[in-house]
């Protein structure tokens, strides 16, 4: 009935963001959902209007104990506990592979496949029990659409369906997808050699094709081969829309591009090497660039205007990152080479908490008397340590403490709530603080250090939670930048030439990714396709994705036509 | 079962011959002795481990130290790192331990129980005698004033003489007393920080990066870089006075060894990244 392939439907219907229909006549189709190639669909008009994509499904792991059919539950579960299995270790993937082919594939819709949606090939999983639950409303969208996020975050590997040619001659400094709502696509990357390159991340330009596989290849939209003079620190999108982007250079310049005519429209000249800029993405009443240099000030580069709208000054030594608050938009955070983290509030002059990696969470609570110290603690108790007898010697401390601190201060200095800490040299890690990065709820900011600490801080109190990321050894002379998933689960740290996947709240290892030849400097966590990008020092930006299984290769013999023979066993290859 | 009774008696073997051949072997309980590090290696609980590592602390001959742990060896006996460090946060504020930062350069932080650092420091201070018998009130100032309430790693100058203030007037010279004394030492990167340290223990820290390296090579010089944890321990250490126990566990805590289960025991293996 239709003259053109599948394949070539496929890709039609993902351009017009429109739902399948299915082939084959299933008797499913009763619900309002109906299977295609392993995922649930909704039919148009059913009850779930909002999705037009397929539903991935929850971790596979899942034990499922109450099959419903019988040829295709056998066989759904059998897949299922292979999976579980491989994904255990305990089978290899060629084991499931035999599960594959043994069952025959007399209905393509029991078997899990690539789809290909304009270049991007995702593999969904499925469980039958996670299924009936949504079918009987115990489990929420929601819900759902979590579970299935988080396992496929914890699953990433060196992605073999995509990858990305850059053309890049020098090492890879920051990596961004821009933050459109509902569509991140487009990714920016900014070189050494002082170029940079926007990809489409979702269609390829081409792709190689082998015998088994075929790698989908994205080339650069366009390159800039001489955006600078000298290396770029920072390449940023306009938090708003994909129409202007900002980078920021050792050259001393900040510049402003419009990406349509790729022109620079504004410059900033900054008295130092700039190291890193950021942009608050909610903000509304202002449209500020704040910029990291290796002069002492945090300057404030006003867009609307094309001027400095004011410099922030209490940091000892250069600014190496920073960060506006996900939460606020007036609060800017910053790292120093000095160790130390400040935070500021823009529309009063100076820091307003300053951490210390030697404050803990432990047994804290505000000072009886008020003090005229600016850094009013908020008490937080660990749920971990339940020693609530130890606060009641701090606090006499702590209060006179803050007393004998108040009487050493200059008298000439007049102190009021802002001025806190020009005096305080508290430190957040021993060595210079290469990155920092808030959690999306922004209770929560992450920093690295040089001294090859990764620490967990918590805003509203200013407290070290004392969360131990295992031995990491982190590079000292670039700012890195870090990626944390959106529900604050996984952090990624680029260490050295590898990069770490670190579960937030417990710091133990998840996962560690190896496939770069030098030193990592940057990833980005894409949390629309749930893909990792990063960029190191050998001028590669690699890719990784929620790992396929082996039963692809059933789906290409498949596609060549006819239904593969039933006789097999285990043992046929 | 039977493999763990089989290590146990395999260990009894070792140690008698380790106590024949060993001159300096400690004064420690046999049974300790006997115990196989790779059966001690893990412990459930940071102050469990805190104890039963101050107990096998080498005896040492020419120096004095009372013992102490590195941070990086609790970090390889207790499983959960972060439970470690709040562990040892309320351990610090109870003023049960302190801890301390040590200068070899790397990252290392060092806990001694408060009642050894306490007499660790009598003995320092008995052994400096100060010049100006006025001056010397200031280490039972230092005592009662500092040590009690800061429980920091570090201290600052105005900090420092106002609690010292407490006890009397405090003059550039008392500051001086203390850093020659042993107790204090000038941050390098800010004259006006001070480090809390041990006293009288550069020599063991010299010997502990020297340890360090030379376990570092020993096992980067075998075929494939690892090597059967029950031989490694064997072994004795040229360069540092400190027992290869302890160098063992510190490695494995700062992540450059890692140790892996084999059908012949614990391996040791340089960790590569």
């Amino acid at each position: 009935m239709l003259e053109e392939t599948e394949d070539e439907y496929l890709n039609r219907c993902a351009a017009a963001a429109q739902d399948f229909v299915d082939f084959l006549d299933e008797e499913d189709v009763d619900d309002d959902e109906y299977f295609h190639r392993l995922m649930v669909y909704h039919k148009p008009g059913g009850s779930d209007q909002t999705r037009t994509r397929p539903v991935p499904f929850p971790d596979p792991t899942q034990t499922v104990d109450e099959p419903r059919g019988v040829v295709r539950v056998g066989f759904i579960t059998g897949q299922v506990r292979h999976e579980a299995q491989r994904r255990a270790g305990q089978a290899s993937p060629t084991e499931q592979h035999f599960v594959w082919s043994r069952v025959g594939f007399v209905f393509r819709l029991v078997c899990s496949s690539r789809l290909r949606r304009g270049g991007r090939e995702e593999l969904y999983m499925w469980t039958w029990k996670a299924l009936n639950q949504r079918e009987d409303g115990s489990l929420r969208p929601s819900a759902f659409r979590r579970g299935v996020v988080s396992s496929r975050a914890s699953s990433l590997q060196l992605s073999n369906a995509k990858e990305f040619i850059s053309l890049h001659r020098g090492a890879i400094n920051s990596l961004e997808i821009d933050s459109t709502e509902g569509e991140g696509r487009y990714l920016l990357s900014a070189a050494s050699d002082g170029t940079v390159a926007v990809f489409d991340t979702h269609r390829p330009t081409s792709s190689s094709s082998s015998s088994s596989t075929s790698i989908a290849q994205h080339h650069p939209l366009f390159h800039l081969p001489r955006a600078h003079k000298f290396a770029i620190s920072r390449a940023l999108w306009y938090p708003v829309d994909t129409g202007l982007f900002i980078t920021a250079s050792f050259d001393h310049y900040v510049k402003l591009w419009d990406t349509n005519s790729t022109q620079v429209v504004l410059d900033y000249k900054l008295p130092a090497k700039v190291y890193g800029i950021a942009m608050s993405s909610i903000a509304t009443s202002h449209s500020l660039i704040a910029t990291a240099t290796a002069d002492v000030q945090v300057r404030l580069c006003d867009l609307a205007s094309g001027a400095f709208a004011h410099t922030l000054s209490g940091h000892r030594d250069g600014v190496m990152s920073l960060e506006w608050s996900s939460s606020t938009e007036f609060v800017l955070i910053t790292g120093g080479c000095d160790g130390a983290i400040r935070f500021w509030d823009i529309r009063r002059p100076g820091t307003f908490l300053l951490l210390d990696q030697s404050l803990s969470q432990l047994g804290t609570r505000p000072p009886l008397l008020p003090t005229p110290t600016p850094s009013n603690n908020e008490s937080t108790s660990l749920p971990a340590s339940s020693k609530s007898s130890s606060s009641t010697p701090i606090l006499p401390a702590q209060k006179r403490r803050s007393h004998k601190k108040i009487q050493l201060k200059p008298p000439t200095q007049s102190s009021h709530p802002g001025m806190a800490s020009s005096q305080n040299r508290a430190t957040a890690h021993y060595g210079a603080v290469n990155g920092l990065r808030a959690t999306a709820d922004g209770f929560y900011l992450l920093s690295s250090g040089s001294d090859s600490r990764l620490r967990l801080w918590d805003i509203e109190s200013g407290r070290n939670t004392l969360v131990n990321y295992e031995a990491m050894s982190i590079q000292t002379s670039k700012p890195i930048q870090l990626a944390v998933t959106p529900d604050s689960s996984l952090v990624f740290v680029p260490c050295l030439a590898s990069l770490k996947a670190y579960d937030l709240w417990s710091g133990t290892t998840i996962n560690t990714y190896r496939g770069h030849y030098e030193s990592v400097n940057c990833c980005f966590f894409n949390a629309q396709d749930q893909e990792l990008y990063t960029g190191s020092n050998d001028r590669q930006i690699l890719v990784w994705s929620p790992s396929i299984p082996a039963a692809t290769q059933i789906e290409e013999a498949d596609s060549k036509g006819g239904i593969t023979s039933i006789d097999q066993d285990n043992w046929s290859d | 079962m039977a493999e763990s009774s089989q290590s146990k008696s395999g260990g009894k073997k070792r140690s008698r011959s380790e106590s024949e051949g060993d001159p300096d072997a400690d004064a420690d309980a046999a049974s300790l002795q006997s115990i196989q590090l790779e059966n001690d290696l893990n412990f459930t609980d940071t102050a469990i481990a805190l104890q039963m590592m101050k107990a096998q602390f080498p005896k040492l001959d020419k120096v004095v130290v009372r013992p102490f742990i590195l941070r990086s060896q609790l970090y390889s006996s207790v499983k959960d790192r972060t439970q470690v460090d709040r562990d040892l946060e309320s351990l610090k504020k109870e003023a049960v331990v302190r801890v301390f930062k040590l200068n070899t350069g790397k990252d290392d932080h060092a806990i001694m129980f408060m009642d050894d650092y306490l007499a660790q420091m009598e003995n320092a201070v008995k052994r400096y005698d100060a010049k100006d018998k006025q001056l010397s009130d200031v280490f039972d100032w230092f005592k009662q004033y500092v040590i009690k309430s800061k429980t920091d790693v570090s201290i600052s100058h105005p900090e420092l003489c106002s609690l010292l203030s407490n006890g009397g007037d405090v003059t550039e010279k008392h500051v001086t007393l203390l850093i020659n004394a042993g107790l204090l030492t000038c941050q390098l990167i800010d004259q006006n920080l001070y480090w809390f340290v041990i006293p009288n223990i550069g020599s063991i820290l010299k010997g502990l990066s020297q340890g360090r390296k030379e376990l570092l090579s020993l096992i980067n010089r075998t075929k494939y870089k690892e090597m059967v944890l029950a031989n490694l321990e064997k072994k004795r250490l040229r360069l540092s006075p400190l027992d290869i126990r302890f160098h063992i566990r510190d490695l494995i805590g700062s992540g450059l060894l890692k140790t892996v289960q084999s059908p012949i025991g614990l391996l040791i293996r340089l960790s590569r990244d």
